[in-house]
């Protein structure tokens, strides 16, 4: 077999050695790449693929030297460790890029435990699985996906860390570890019976996400992507809808606030106890109607023409994940309010109709019978709502921070707002103001004892405006603050302890304040009337 | 919260403006437990501080106890809604608040 085989592809010099290369046979090898090396290919870069290569002397290297005197563009992959040393020793990996030989890993005969837009999940082993990447070219997707996932772990949201990048067939994978992890699809399959559970754990990390605060530019904004797909359907809508969905996203506020933008079941893992968001590549910054809109298609939208979709996607049928989408949206709204619920869902599914049609018509949806009806279905679909809103903003009027007091400015900036939208005296503000933030570190300081979990704080006026309920949720250990004794208040300055006046202070300055536990949470509401 | 001290022999005044909270009180704390040594007169400006929640008294009271030690302490300008705070808590008979 020959050491060296070269030549011209593409407008690149392209290099494939293998065995031994030093200084017996070293001219020789130099003598072949000559018909290739011309004066008319001098400067075009030149690509060394390096995985049969065994061994390069001295003798070697100065071969790739000489060659970077006229092709100064060198890029030499698929190096095994041994020589990569000799390269990085010989300060080479300074000169030109040298990437290392992936690890080989077969996916035969491995279990699927989950599939995403870009990419299907295995199990290789116990402890381990590979994301292997549809696209073959994935290097860069890969690379992206690393790094946005350490970002959303240094933010505080739970994920897997891929720790290596593997050869996987003619693609690429990654590598985590992910000890005895079942996805929410599996356990939605296996035990339907625990879907409350499933709801309360997918919404309370959704809450997270949405209240995590990206470093601006970090991620990219969901509403750039978004009037891009409202663009595109510039030429499949009526006119009139056409402006009035640019205008309804144009409308939407910036949002610095993270978003997952694939959020379904089978990128919710279970492993122990712990929960995990897997499949971080969508991750970008924006208003949550966008992430409502992928989360809606992703249940029922892709399935609304053809109701297998789902059955093929998720492994669970139409129905339970309409059962699963309404009891989250409701969650995560925190009412039970059928209108404000349909109401939001409408909002989500005009981004949704928008993004299903556009994916359908660039993957040839109107190049079939049953692709030319579902998109037609949507569409019609899309043009009532789009008759019907004239915002696709909704009212949050909760917030949810990870318990710590330092998140208590933001807790105020919050209730204060909500406060703002009724007439309500300045010393009832303050007071109400001091009950949040007494109840607010309490749970900050007591809940949790290790891992910092959440506190989401709900507000609520009366119809007729005449008072306020203010909602604590938290899911630390059950503690009724009503039970504490309340501090002799009589004592003087000597005799009295430092601390439990807070809790007293709610006491005395809120009209009501009812404990209960329920489902897993504390939850606390005060009342106060505004007049 | 904006703290300014002035301090003339054993005579110190602090002037507390904003919100007294559980993220400030903290930084109220220690500044006055810097600068307590050897006074005996302690005066606490209140005339600018908004709000005051179970933090700001816990600070309160721990100065009070340090000063009935070496001297007296007095508030002054509290206004009416941390007034009502330290009425509820029994704070306005411990503390010495002037009008």
């Amino acid at each position: 077999m020959k050491e060296i085989q070269c030549e011209l592809q593409d407008n690149r010099i392209w290099i494939r050695v293998s065995g031994r290369i030093d200084s017996g046979n070293a001219g020789a090898v130099e003598e072949e790449m000559r018909p290739v090396i011309t004066d008319e290919t001098k400067t075009l870069p030149v690509l060394i693929d390096a995985e049969d290569l065994e061994y390069l002397s001295s003798a070697g290297l100065r071969i790739i030297l000489r060659l970077r005197k006229t092709n100064t563009d060198i890029h030499i992959i698929n190096v095994s460790s041994d020589l990569y040393e000799i390269f990085d020793m010989t300060g080479f990996t300074q000169m030109m890029t040298i990437d290392k030989a992936y690890r080989v890993v077969s996916i035969e005969g491995c279990e699927v435990i989950g599939q995403g837009a870009n990419g299907t999940i295995y199990r290789i082993d116990r402890d381990n699985v590979v994301k292997v990447y549809n696209n073959e070219d994935a290097l860069e997707e890969i690379q992206h996906e690393r790094e946005v996932a350490r970002l959303a772990l240094i933010l505080g949201i739970p994920t897997a860390i891929s720790y290596d990048v593997v050869r996987v067939g003619n693609s690429y994978g990654s590598v985590f570890e992910l000890l005895d992890a079942k996805s929410f699809s599996k356990i939605l399959i296996n035990e339907p019976e625990r879907i409350d559970w499933c709801v309360a754990e997918y919404v309370d990390m959704l809450k997270r996400i949405h209240h995590t605060i990206v470093p601006e530019g970090d991620l990219p904004d969901m509403k750039v992507t978004a009037l891009n797909w409202a663009e595109f359907m510039q030429d499949h809508l009526p006119d009139e809808s056409a402006q009035k969905l640019l205008s309804l996203i144009n409308a939407v506020p910036h949002d610095h606030h993270m978003i997952h933008g694939d959020y379904h079941t089978k990128n919710l893992e279970l492993t122990g106890d712990e929960v995990l968001l897997i499949d971080m590549d969508t991750l970008a910054v924006g208003h949550p109607i966008f992430e409502l809109a992928s989360m809606y298609n992703a249940f029922i939208g892709f399935s609304e023409y053809d109701h297998s979709v789902i059955k093929r996607f998720q492994g669970f049928d139409l129905e339970l994940a309409t059962e699963f989408w309404n009891k989250s949206l409701r969650a995560y709204l925190s009412t039970n309010d059928e209108e404000t619920i349909r109401d939001v869902e409408d909002k989500a599914r005009i981004i949704g109709y928008t993004r299903m049609i556009r994916r359908s018509i660039r993957r040839h949806g109107l190049e079939t019978d049953e692709g030319i009806k579902e998109i037609e279905l949507w569409t019609k679909r899309l043009i009532e709502l789009l008759e019907q809103k004239d915002t696709l903003l909704f009212d949050r009027n909760e917030i949810t921070v990870i318990a710590d007091n330092k998140n208590l400015p933001e807790v105020m900036e919050f209730l204060e707002a909500q406060l703002k939208q009724k007439d309500c005296p300045n010393k009832t503000l303050m007071q109400i103001s001091v009950a949040v933030e007494e109840i607010f570190s309490n749970i900050s300081n007591y809940a949790y004892t290790s891992d910092k979990g959440t506190v989401t704080i709900g507000v609520r006026f009366a119809e007729d405006g005449s008072s306020v309920t203010i909602r604590f949720a938290d899911r630390g250990k059950p503690y009724d603050p009503l039970l504490k004794e309340d501090p002799d208040i009589t004592l003087s300055a000597e005799e009295r302890e430092i601390g439990g006046l807070g809790i007293f202070l709610v006491k005395k300055t809120m009209d009501e304040m009812d404990y209960r536990y329920e489902d897993g949470f504390n939850v606390l509401e005060i009342k106060k009337s505004l007049v | 919260m904006d703290i300014k001290k002035e301090q003339q022999e054993n005579k110190l005044t602090v002037k507390v403006s904003g919100r007294l909270d559980t993220t400030t009180a903290p930084e109220l704390e220690s500044s006055l437990q810097e600068s307590l040594d050897g006074v005996q007169d302690l005066t606490l400006d209140f005339s600018d501080l908004e709000y005051i929640s179970s933090a700001g008294l816990r600070v309160l009271l721990s100065t009070q106890k340090k000063m009935n030690t070496q001297g007296n302490m007095r508030l002054t300008g509290v206004n009416e809604v941390v007034m009502e705070v330290f009425e509820l808590t029994g704070f306005s008979e411990i503390l010495t608040i002037e009008k």
